[in-house]
């Protein structure tokens, strides 16, 4: 079993803290080897790289430095800090003058960046650590029936140069997983689109179309639910849920559950320590599947 | 020489003839090795003469050959069939033309639109009189570490594989498009260029900061480019040269702050910082559901632990050329 180093990130210490839950009572059911590490940052999502770009490799290999102390693998349950922080390790170990400058700048902190930790996605670490077969064995209330739409959205899969955990072209950890918790995954002809999260701000419209197609998508494929890696495309899916159908003239609820929510009702694990009670579209809404 | 049967289900099209697009099966044997391509040339030579595609290098550096192959595109030359196959563990491979522009028959589509985007923006250089000289009997000197900024981004080949895949693009009439708005920047930090930094203000007019970050563009490059990369930075070269009073910069510099404040974003005042009272009222609904949900902290944040130290580096780092 390997040794991980918790990153929750900012959207689940925050306003997705029912995937914190979720992610800890998993891991506690599972028994992984995870802590969170107090020290841990913000990534800065991204966009410390518009101010200078090497704020933003400084930031993160700050954080790489902390996990690497630990002797732990980074295990994010955000696919945006999963693609930021990869990003940095990536141009870290491929670019020996830049990794010069950045560690001349971590010592000032005591600390030094050396390359030894990966980062994984959560869902990754389920997958390679019990593999399908695994998961199934470890499941008490197998979730049959249910039909569930495996929504990527970006940054677990792109750009394959830095995730690369599987083809971009056609993922299918998700649907492993679906399939693991004795529920059925749907084909989603939007299952690898944006939705618009982070053009939120700037372009509200833009962001609120992307969410409202790949809803529209989902329930076309008659899926009960949702299920999503990111807390970020979860808060446009969940919480904009209601803005994002007016944008594109529907009117229609359809659940969205983080991926450890969907994983820990197949292990019995109670709704209260799942956090669903903060979905902002209600799980229950679901007619007879469970 | 290991072969398989594999279906090419190709979408067809001719606007003169046909009244709308149909998909016609082309089964053939493929051997290991052949590309998308050959497969296409061999159709066109022994089945259907009909069929239109457009190809010349086949050697991924003439950028005319981009199709979607199951939904994805990729250059036709460059594509081994029996890689496609077993990503999608299949005999069958859907062959259509790329997105985002309209076809003028089969697999070809007319580039006007994305070129003409491009050329909007003026990706040319426009000489700086004080760096290059008059005469080529003087050099213009490029060093090495200022040929990094940019050097990736001279690799397009103009195959508009990103433009066809860009989800800005689909929602936004007025975007740059990927390859175009990753010239200005190239060109924004080459310095032999007269405007520099100040190209950032046409990336911002051709709706820079609407790019979703889909990473689209950099998964699908043929050549290894990552046009988001450039986009990222020309907005930090516009927050630089003071395109401070909007939406996007003003989140970049709410996150900054955040990570001065505690080390993590502060959620809570995030709306008020990027768009003022505005953002505030527009996702006051929103704001009330969370709280209602126990999905909202604290304004006032606890700073992280060893918050010191990043300081320490975020300080430096803004410090350092």
């Amino acid at each position: 079993m390997g040794k991980y180093a918790f990153y929750p990130g900012c959207a689940a210490k925050g306003a997705s803290r029912e995937l914190y839950e979720s992610t800890i009572a998993v891991s506690n059911r599972l028994e992984l080897d995870m802590v969170e590490l107090p020290e841990f940052s913000c990534c800065g999502a991204g966009v410390l790289e518009e101010i200078r770009e090497v704020l933003d490799i400084v930031v993160n290999a700050r954080n790489l430095a902390y996990a690497e102390k630990a002797g732990r693998d980074i295990v994010t349950v955000c696919s945006t800090c999963l693609l930021v922080l990869r990003k940095a390790k990536y141009l870290l170990d491929n670019d020996d003058d830049l990794r010069e400058e950045v560690n001349e700048i971590l010592i000032e902190a005591g600390l030094e960046y050396r390359g030894t930790v990966d980062v994984k996605h959560f869902h990754w670490v389920l997958l390679d650590e019990f593999g399908e077969e695994g998961l199934k064995e470890k499941v008490t209330k197998p979730l049959s029936g249910l039909k569930v739409y495996p929504y990527y959205g970006c940054h677990t899969v792109r750009p394959k140069e830095i995730i690369g955990y599987e083809p971009s072209e056609n993922p299918q950890s998700l649907e492993k997983i679906i399939k693991a918790v004795g529920a059925t995954p749907v084909s989603g002809e939007r299952r690898l689109e944006c939705c618009g999260f982070h053009a939120f701000w700037p372009a509200p419209k833009i962001s609120m179309e992307l969410t409202g197609l790949n809803l529209k998508d989902a329930k076309r494929e008659e899926a009960d639910c949702i299920v999503t890696p990111c807390p970020l495309c979860h808060m446009n899916l969940d919480a904009n849920q209601s803005r994002a159908l007016k944008e594109i003239g529907e009117n229609f609820k359809i659940p969205v559950l983080h991926v450890p929510q969907l994983e820990g009702l197949a292990l019995g694990i109670s709704e209260e320590k799942l956090g669903l009670k903060r979905n902002i579209v209600p799980f229950k809404t679901l007619g007879g599947a469970r | 020489m290991e072969s398989r049967k594999v279906t090419f289900r190709i979408r067809r099209f001719n606007p003169k003839k046909d009244e709308k697009p149909y998909y016609k099966d082309y089964t053939i044997d493929v051997s290991k090795g052949m590309t998308i391509l050959e497969a296409l040339q061999y159709i066109k030579d022994n089945i259907d003469p009909t069929l239109a595609f457009r190809a010349f290098c086949r050697s991924a550096i003439c950028g005319s050959c981009s199709v979607k192959i199951n939904g994805y595109p990729k250059l036709a030359c460059k594509t081994q069939v029996f890689n496609e196959l077993d990503v999608y563990q299949t005999d069958t491979l859907t062959i259509e033309p790329i997105d985002n522009m309209e076809v003028i028959r089969d697999l070809i589509v007319d580039w006007d639109k994305a070129i003409g985007k491009m050329e909007k923006m003026r990706p040319y250089l426009i000489p700086d009189p004080q760096v290059v000289p008059d005469t080529l009997d003087e050099e213009s000197k490029v060093y090495p570490e200022e040929l990094k900024k940019y050097d990736s981004f001279t690799d397009c080949i103009l195959c508009t594989t990103c433009f066809s895949v860009c989800t800005a693009v689909k929602h936004d009439e007025n975007y740059g498009g990927p390859f175009g708005l990753a010239r200005v920047y190239r060109f924004a930090v080459d310095p032999r260029d007269s405007l520099k930094k100040e190209r950032s203000k046409v990336g911002y007019s051709f709706d820079m900061w609407n790019c979703v970050r889909c990473e689209k563009c950099a998964d699908a490059c043929p050549k290894h480019i990552a046009p988001v990369d450039g986009i990222m930075k020309l907005r930090g070269l516009s927050i630089e040269v003071g395109l401070k009073d909007n939406p996007g910069a003003r989140h970049v510099m709410a996150f900054y702050k955040s990570l001065l404040e505690s080390g993590m974003l502060n959620e809570v005042l995030l709306p008020l910082r990027t768009k003022g009272i505005k953002g505030v009222i527009e996702n006051l609904p929103l704001g009330i559901k969370m709280i209602l949900k126990g999905k909202a902290h604290s304004p006032i944040m606890k700073p992280i632990k060893e918050h010191e130290t990043l300081l320490k580096v975020m300080k430096v780092a803004m410090e350092v050329e």
